[in-house]
């Protein structure tokens, strides 16, 4: 590769581009034309298409020429170089043979020939056309075309677009407002787009964007911005380039836009102005601290419930319509998934139908509340996932962890009031301390994941919503938390002080004791960790900190509707598709005594929960920023939802020696009804490990709603199913025996439906009228394969 | 790979490839941005194999053997380098210890490394060190960290469609430290998909990929059939396609594809002539190597084969160490040998990389690294009067051996030195583990930079993208 080539080259390789649009334009149009000439090869055209072919064909090979220039002086390289080049190259051959063709049509108008022409001339035309999509896909970025389409935007950070003539306004330079204004646009971009390798915590090629010292100082290769000289700039120079072009920059993740490009070219033009007390502004979306009540959307027909009514001013605002009310069947389904994660029997679902009370669905979701043991079952599986309970591994052998599952059992099983659970996980007595313990890991390990780093981190993921993984070992390049705050916040949980280390290197400074936000109270750095942990406790759960009581409404939400206010659930400081909604949601929570159940029970009565569901055609669009609300997504059982499924209408599962926690020996005024080993009760194994329980050894608040190989392996010749299925089939054969009731049966069952005629007739086939429990056990295991099986719709 | 294909295994292999290539293009991966990494590498390499000494295999004992002391009453623990004779190979001037002689004979056909350093993670723990090795990442981890072989199944997707790219052989789970090593046998964050398909059995390989047992082929045919014309029927229809629904089907349509694909029979170990398998038979390493190679006829792309950990077990000796290891090369030394000269004649070689790696290394005396005090050490007396503390039973970390070959890895080269002395650390050459990926990564062509972006954070194949790869190692 040559650097610097010879200039008259680089200049005509530069030509390129401006060249291309001639072969392009002839070509394709001389073709177009000659369509209009089939059947009359001498039309009034002739003279014309000739011309045009004669100098398209001229023009693609001097573009070709022009454009192996461009790629010898540019260094640009890649597949889609590769593929622009041997078509562009494709098509200059052609077009050599289409003048050769041109010509030999002129002197005998022999219809093969002809034939030839036109064909050469169609594979040129269209060669050039594709070289130039191609072409194009390289300067502008392959996805410059898809990128408008609405589908494709899945970036939680939406470019803005920047109103630059608003800069505009006094004759000599910005005004002091203006230029604040200009740097906060600026300093988003660059935050969103570069810090990730040019800050505080990643410094690439020794240039850091973080900070206006830095950013004027350049990098190893030098000045990068020359005030008042957008051309002369390195940074500039580098951002414009091509997107494979080997110094284009951002080099990892997305092309800035060209809103983005001009911003930054406006306020280097400008003298890239960068007023004290700039990085003072955020520049990531923060959410307010306080809680806030809005006051309610006027009262509408046909709406009783809050919640309803804020998703109606949302459907108005965005023109969206209310999906139909689901049946009783769907309706009982979820909310026996819902609140005690079993399905409900057919003898149920019939009883449900036929009362005729018009309150019937508060009545029975009011009755499941009283289920208390197969409530607290049921959400233990969320709880153990969110406080990485139940888990066995690492750290156990040292005593460096600790199960709080009675103390969670008894929680749940008592519903116990949110913002005294927190307060118990966080000052904990013993039954309760194995969150903020942590795992103590045998050995030395890194600083960030030092026991009270730990228990910072997952008490900010789970308990506010806030990332504070990446201030942990260094100041943040995804928010505003810098290393010392998140140190000063660990701090509460040690005791003795920390020493501040930053990727690992002490940084001779010892950490003070804070909590995140100075609004919520002032902690006595002085005291003992258990008085720390007191004070901590007591200033978390204020109504003050709306934050956490956001948090706790959007994951609930989330459980029962698929999809948060919020999406990611632990990043809090996104923004929700309703704030109204979620302000109102948390502050009516603390106002009804930070009651779960009541949390869930308004969810569940209102007219949204019990409308139609709908699903994404990809994980990704659902939690894409841009997502538009309209209902319930559809989603997947979770493995202890589908084991007792399958427990429930087959056979278990599970037996009693598999628990691991037995709530029978509890001493409760209402135990279980429930007769078989529950799914959340046993240790993990690799039929629930398949089916997506994680090993809870880091904090884990939402399961891949996406199926895999492995575990349609494991559903498919997996040793556990297959013999449960089998056990339950010879049990059936006894029970049943004729083939038509045994397929009425698990339709009524498994799916709460009668089956069609033509599910019937299939099913019947397969079985006959007096099926070998083989047969029964296939016919199971093909219902229960079923996405109506499956999903919670 | 066979040129007798008849039309029906044709269909079934074309439509698999059009199955995986839509699971490739699973939604999943969607939810990360990738690094399109502009750094393009030409690959030298299609598949790795990895034969994992677990538990702690001394190089003194094994690939780097120091001077010689017969055991005898009343010796001083001081004098003990190696506890065997050392052996001719065939590099002119380099020796193996006794035991090792099969693989000392094809030493023509890959790399000797002497100077592996691993991490210092202060108070042993086995699956910690296991866990650095194939992930290149210290636990714990904030996120869940991708295996070796998930990254390399995620960068380049299974190489013949019906053979999951990622195949774990030989480690069961339900032995001590059990959980630990589960929390490195996973994609972490590159999705399940990505995961290990587990064979802990060799023998037992094809109960993982036929149908349940006691159930025919004809049988198992129907069963997808009826779920198929049920699916068609079924009320879910009426709600259109979602993700779930459609990533339900596929994965149930991928898993029969290969259930019933005649690459299946690669897993089953009967198949194999009798001289063959006998020669290979040194247990279920043995047996786990032979399926590895049967395997990688048929288009494997990554398969790790361990001699298991267990605790105190295999490799881990804390007493009785050369006895033990008496018995531990007798199960490796056939073959690994047979393995390489196998892939050798069928040509597989040149695109396939072995490699034979152990977590740190042991010594009689040093626990750790040589200047550090680590607790819990084995009790070594200072005179040994009984043949069970005659043997290396503390860990090393500070100098180990790691051999490798095929896939554009150098032939007859060796790389790296220890001291002849105590302590037998590195002096020459030092190679950690994120050089050791990232070259198997170059010889892959899965650029260094390669990283996917997790809760807003850059995560690249080894921590921040360090390491380089080692093209002393790789042919030039």
């Amino acid at each position: 590769m040559i650097s610097e080539g010879f200039w008259l080259w680089q200049f005509l390789g530069r030509l390129h581009p401006m060249v291309v649009h001639f072969p392009i334009a002839l070509l394709l149009f001389g073709a177009f034309l000659e369509l209009f000439t089939i059947g009359k090869f001498q039309s009034k055209l002739r003279p014309g298409i000739n011309l045009m072919v004669l100098a398209g064909a001229v023009s693609v090979l001097i573009a070709a020429v022009f454009g192996l220039l461009l790629a010898t002086n540019e260094a640009v390289e890649g597949e889609l170089l590769d593929l622009h080049r041997w078509l562009g190259i494709g098509s200059a051959i052609f077009s050599i043979g289409v003048l050769y063709l041109l010509n030999q049509v002129g002197k005998k108008k022999q219809t093969e020939k002809i034939t030839a022409y036109r064909a050469v001339l169609f594979i040129a035309a269209f060669g050039v056309g594709l070289s130039g999509h191609f072409g194009a896909s390289l300067t502008h970025g392959e996805d410059f075309l898809t990128e408008t389409f609405p589908w494709n935007n899945s970036n939680s950070y939406v470019s803005g677009s920047f109103d630059l003539a608003a800069y505009e306004s006094g004759a000599s330079g910005l005004s002091p407002e203006k230029e604040m204004q200009l740097i906060g646009e600026v300093r988003t971009v660059l935050a969103h787009n570069c810090y990730k390798c040019h800050s505080g915590a990643k410094t690439e090629g020794e240039l850091r964007l973080d900070e206006r010292e830095f950013v004027f100082q350049g990098g190893e290769s030098g000045i990068v911005i020359s005030p008042g000289n957008p051309d002369e700039s390195e940074l500039f120079r580098r951002i414009n380039l091509p997107k494979n072009h080997k110094d284009v920059m951002p080099s990892k993740g997305k092309h800035l836009s060209k809103e983005e490009i001009d911003l930054i070219g406006f306020w280097i033009e400008k003298g890239a102005p960068w007023p004290d007390g700039a990085e003072q502004k955020s520049v990531y979306r923060v959410a307010e601290l306080a809680p806030r009540k809005p006051a309610l959307p006027r009262l509408s027909t046909g709406l009783e419930n809050p919640i309803d009514l804020w998703v109606n001013a949302y459907f108005e605002e965005n023109e969206l319509k209310w999906q139909a009310a689901v049946d009783d069947r769907t309706y009982l389904r979820r909310i026996y998934l819902d609140v005690v994660g079993l399905v409900p029997s057919p003898e149920e679902l019939e009883l449900f139908t036929a009362d005729s009370n018009p309150d019937k669905r508060a009545v029975w979701l009011r009755k499941l509340f009283d289920r208390n043991d197969d409530y607290a079952t049921h959400w233990l599986t969320f709880w153990n996932d969110a406080l990485r309970n139940d888990y066995t591994g690492t750290g156990y052998i040292t005593n460096g962890r600790y199960n709080i599952t009675d103390w969670l059992y008894k929680s749940l099983q008592s519903n116990k009031s949110y913002d005294i659970f927190v307060k118990e996980l966080l000052n904990p007595t013993d039954a309760s301390k194995g969150f903020i313990e942590g795992i103590r890991w045998r050995g030395t390990v890194n600083a960030s994941q030092r026991t009270e780093m730990q228990a910072a981190q997952n008490v900010g993921q789970v308990i506010l919503g806030l990332n504070l993984k990446c201030a942990s070992c260094h100041d943040s390049f995804i928010s505003d938390w810098k290393l010392e705050e998140a140190y000063a916040f660990a701090n509460i949980f040690a005791d003795s002080t920390l020493e501040v280390s930053r990727c690992e290197k002490p940084i001779g400074k010892l950490a003070s004791t804070r909590i995140l936000w100075e609004e919520l109270g002032e902690m006595d750095s002085s005291a003992t960790r258990s008085e720390k942990l007191r004070q901590l406790s007591e200033y978390l759960v204020q109504p003050a900190n709306g934050r956490m009581y956001r948090t706790i409404v959007n994951r609930i939400w989330k459980q029962m509707m698929g999809r948060g206010m919020v999406e990611p659930v632990d990043e809090m400081d996104n923004e929700p598709w309703s704030q109204d909604l979620l302000d109102w949601l948390a502050s009516d929570f603390v106002e009804n005594n930070y009651d779960l159940k009541e949390l869930i029970f308004l969810i569940g009565t209102s007219k949204i929960y019990q409308s139609q569901s709908s699903g994404v055609k990809s994980a990704d669009l659902l939690v894409a920023a841009d997502y538009t609300f309209n209902g319930m997504v559809r989603r997947r059982m979770t493995a202890e939802q589908f084991s007792d499924a399958v427990s429930q209408v087959f056979s278990p599962v599970f037996e009693e020696k598999d628990l691991k926690y037995n709530p029978s020996q509890l001493l409760t005024e209402q135990s279980s009804n429930i007769h078989f080993t529950r799914a959340s009760l046993v240790a993990n194994n690799s039929f629930l490990t398949a089916l997506g329980r994680p090993n809870r050894e880091i904090v884990s608040t939402n399961r891949d709603s996406q199926a895999s190989l492995l575990q349609a392996l494991e559903l498919t010749n997996g040793e556990r199913l297959n013999t449960v299925l089998q056990k339950g089939a010879a049990q059936w054969k006894e029970k049943y025996k004729d083939g038509p009731i045994i397929v009425e049966e698990v339709y009524n069952k498994a799916l709460l439906r009668k089956p069609s005629k033509k599910e019937s007739e299939i099913a019947l086939a397969a079985l006959g009228n007096s099926p070998d429990v083989g047969q029964i056990q296939d016919f199971f295991w093909a219902v229960i394969l079923l996405p109506e099986f499956q999903l919670i719709y | 790979m066979r040129n007798d294909l008849n039309r029906r295994d044709f269909l079934k292999k074309t439509s698999a490839a059009a199955i995986a290539s839509m699971a490739s293009g699973a939604p999943f991966a969607g939810l990360m941005s990738s690094c399109n990494s502009k750094i393009s590498i030409p690959a030298t390499a299609d598949t790795v194999i990895l034969l994992f000494m677990a538990g702690g295999m001394a190089h003194t004992e094994t690939f780097d053997p120091k001077k010689y002391t017969p055991f005898r009453k009343g010796m001083q623990s001081s004098e003990v380098l190696s506890t065997f004779p050392s052996v001719p190979t065939v590099l002119d001037g380099i020796h193996f210890s006794e035991g090792l002689e099969s693989i000392g004979k094809i030493m023509d056909k890959g790399t000797l490394i002497r100077s592996y350093v691993a991490a210092d993670l202060g108070h042993i723990l086995h699956t910690r060190h296991q866990y650095h090795w194939h992930t290149c990442y210290e636990p714990p981890q904030s996120v869940v960290v991708p295996h070796l072989g998930s990254w390399i199944a995620k960068e380049l997707g299974p190489l013949n469609p019906v053979i999951p790219p990622f195949i774990n052989i030989g480690q069961r789970f339900t032995v001590g430290e059990g959980e630990e090593l589960k929390a490195f046998h996973s994609a972490g964050f590159l999705g399940s998909e990505f995961g290990p398909f587990l064979i802990p059995d060799p023998t037992s390989g094809l109960e993982s990929v036929r149908p349940p047992v006691g159930m025919s082929t004809k049988r198992f045919e129907s069963r997808n059939q009826l779920y198929e014309n049920l699916i068609k029927e079924s009320a879910m229809g009426e709600f259109g396609s979602d993700y779930q629904k459609e990533s339900l089907k596929r994965s149930m349509e991928q898993a029969y594809m290969l259930l019933n694909s005649p690459e299946a029979k690669a897993f089953d170990l009967t198949q194999e002539p009798k001289e063959s398998y006998d020669r290979y038979n040194t247990g279920k390493f043995g047996l786990g190597c032979l399926l590895a190679k049967r395997l990688v006829d048929q288009g494997a792309r990554f398969i790790s084969v361990t001699t298991e950990y267990e605790p105190f077990f295999g490799w881990d000796t804390h007493d009785n160490g050369h006895t033990r290891l008496k018995d531990m090369k007798k199960m490796i030394d056939a073959p690994i040998a047979q393995l390489i000269k196998d892939l050798d004649e069928s040509g597989r070689l040149e695109r396939t990389m072995v490699i034979v790696a152990s977590e740190f290394s042991r010594d009689m005396l040093t626990e750790g690294r040589p200047d550090l005090k680590v607790l819990d050490q084995v009790e070594v007396p200072e005179i040994i009067d009984d043949m069970k503390n005659y043997g290396m039973h503390r860990h090393f970390t500070d100098g180990c051996s790691v051999l490798m070959f095929g896939g554009g890895i150098k032939k007859g080269h060796v790389f790296g030195k220890t001291a002849d002395e105590r302590p037998c650390k590195t002096i020459e050459n030092p190679i950690k583990i994120n050089d050791l990926h990232q070259t198997v990564y170059h010889a892959l062509g899965i650029a260094p930079d390669t990283n996917y972006i997790i809760e807003q954070r850059p995560f690249y194949t080894t921590p921040d993208g360090h390491g380089k790869a080692e093209m002393q190692l790789l042919k030039g």
